[in-house]
């Protein structure tokens, strides 16, 4: 490989997207050429540089598209398919051209799936199941294969992990509907998830264990929008000890400035001698003005020095 | 990008929602919805553009789910509607100028984009290293890039899908979408010779 081919290859390369051929060819050279590894480099820091200004849609703004949309379906009103359009679907026949030699072998298999799936296949899979027209199961809405083993007489044991959907409805006040928004505020896999949780959690911070898992989503959450929606509902607990602490170790710690812009506001609200140690540290590593500028203030209303000596 | 799990509960969910039933259809929205919204508002840099084009897609999900005939995966047809969309905005643009995303408030001006969040920009130190300015030429550059060649880039370095994937989407063949991706590429290294 010259090194013109292997520089118009680098992208793809770092892509992922080159043949087998090409990569090794693409390997070859770059073991032998300084003048394509520094190129590559060159293209990496690229990638780099592209990740960063990746926008990621922050958890309030995709809990509002779903809120929007839930609007919009309901304005919309179910989808009415006409007698036509059913009929046009039913006719339309739909061929998937296939080499003529698989043919006849496709057709076998075809008979061969409807016979031993007449036999193999129960009519009822535990209790509340059904087979559908198409071979899957209606009720749950998900499940997941765990655990496959063939047993005696050309059977096979399938143990099948069921999900099933239940709609609950109660007060916030209700522990069990309390419970599950708790339990919902961790959900590590959705975002959006914890932010209507928390949003609906905030109302009831007078609850010790609710206050605790705001707390701990305000200190822990990966999510801005959730650690927001959480010091939201803490903002009555500004002199409580226990808030203070939590507060004071997120000033100090978060990388979101516009959660650290919220927790030094509902700080100084209430000075006391303690925090004169942690605005001074504030100030040694903060970067954002706003914050400094609430910071030096508050140091001089206590009469404190902005830095240590 | 993240494909789902379970093929067989996915089809499961589609059959209830193409049957009426509402949580089905929510589930299936959320499956997807995130991948979506981070599409669009990659490509559209604007969180008010990117929430249209989710309600337009989901809505026309929603309107025509009871024909998708399972030809083609779910996650193909669900991204078809939302890239066209997006290309058509895009297209939109050129014609008239790209919008600021600064607003004059009473505050002072405000950035819109300033209330989305940047990706790893808390986890990767590296990200440190590259300046404002750098990320401007580069916002620049992915903006120069034509409306197709943007969403090559877009689906292929941020939401991770190979270019097969890439083409079936769009309508092309696999070495269409890897020419977009190298001349979207070679025209980045070009506007940012200089920077790395």
């Amino acid at each position: 490989m010259k090194c013109d081919e292997a520089t118009k290859a680098l992208p793809l390369f770092l892509y992922g997207e080159l043949a087998f051929e090409e990569e090794e060819r693409l390997e070859l050279h770059l073991d032998e050429c300084s003048l394509c590894r520094d190129r590559l480099a060159r293209e990496k820091t690229l990638h780099r540089a592209a990740d960063a200004v990746e926008l990621v849609p922050s958890s309030e703004a995709l809990a509002n598209s779903r809120q929007q949309l839930r609007g919009a379906i309901a304005h919309a009103g179910p989808v009415r398919v006409t007698f036509w359009t059913h009929l046009r679907e039913m006719l339309s026949l739909r061929f998937h051209p296939a080499p003529a030699v698989l043919q006849p072998i496709g057709a076998l298999a075809l008979v061969a799936l409807g016979f031993f799936g007449a036999r193999t296949i129960p009519l009822n899979i535990g209790s509340g199941s059904r087979i559908n027209s198409a071979g899957m199961v209606d009720n749950p809405v998900t499940s997941r294969v765990r655990y496959v083993e063939p047993v005696a007489a050309g059977k096979v044991q399938i143990v099948v992990d069921e999900t099933r959907q239940r709609v609950l409805s109660g007060k916030l006040e209700d522990q069990s509907i309390q419970r599950l928004l708790l339990a919902a505020a961790k959900d590590p896999s959705d975002p959006g998830l914890r932010v209507e949780s928390v949003d609906l959690l905030k109302g009831r911070s007078e609850s010790t264990e609710v206050r605790r898992a705001l707390l701990y989503a305000l200190e822990h959450d990966a999510n801005a929008g959730v650690r927001l929606k959480a010091l939201d509902g803490l903002k009555g607990f500004a002199e409580d000890p226990d808030t203070r602490k939590a507060l004071t170790q997120v000033l100090l710690t978060d990388k979101n400035p516009g959660v650290r812009t919220q927790v030094i506001d509902l700080l100084i609200q209430h000075k006391n001698d303690n925090m004169v140690g942690v605005l001074q540290e504030l100030m040694r590593k903060e970067d954002n003005g706003y914050i400094r500028m609430r910071c030096q203030r508050a140091l001089s209303d206590m009469n404190a020095s902005v830095e240590t000596f | 990008m993240a494909q789902p799990a379970f093929r067989m509960d996915e089809a499961a969910l589609i059959r209830a929602a193409q049957k009426g039933d509402e949580r089905a259809f929510e589930e299936l929205v959320r499956l997807y919805d995130q991948s979506i919204l981070r599409l669009a508002l990659n490509l559209l840099r604007s969180p008010e553009d990117a929430n249209d084009i989710y309600q337009e897609t989901f809505l026309r999900v929603y309107k025509n789910l009871h024909t998708f005939r399972f030809d083609c995966s779910f996650h193909t047809w669900l991204y078809r509607i939302a890239t066209n969309l997006c290309l058509d905005a895009l297209r939109k643009r050129r014609v008239r100028r790209e919008e600021d995303t600064r607003v004059e408030t009473s505050d002072g001006v405000l950035d819109r984009m300033d209330t989305v969040e940047e990706s790893r920009a808390e986890a990767d130190p590296q990200r440190k290293l590259f300046s404002r300015q750098l990320q401007e030429k580069i916002q620049g550059v992915l903006n120069d890039l034509t409306p197709r060649e943007r969403t090559v880039f877009e689906m292929r370095h941020y939401q991770g899908l190979r270019l097969r994937a890439i083409g079936e989407v769009l309508g092309t063949s696999e070495e269409a979408a890897k020419n977009c991706l190298f001349r979207a590429t070679q025209k980045m290294r070009a506007a940012l010779g200089d920077f790395v």
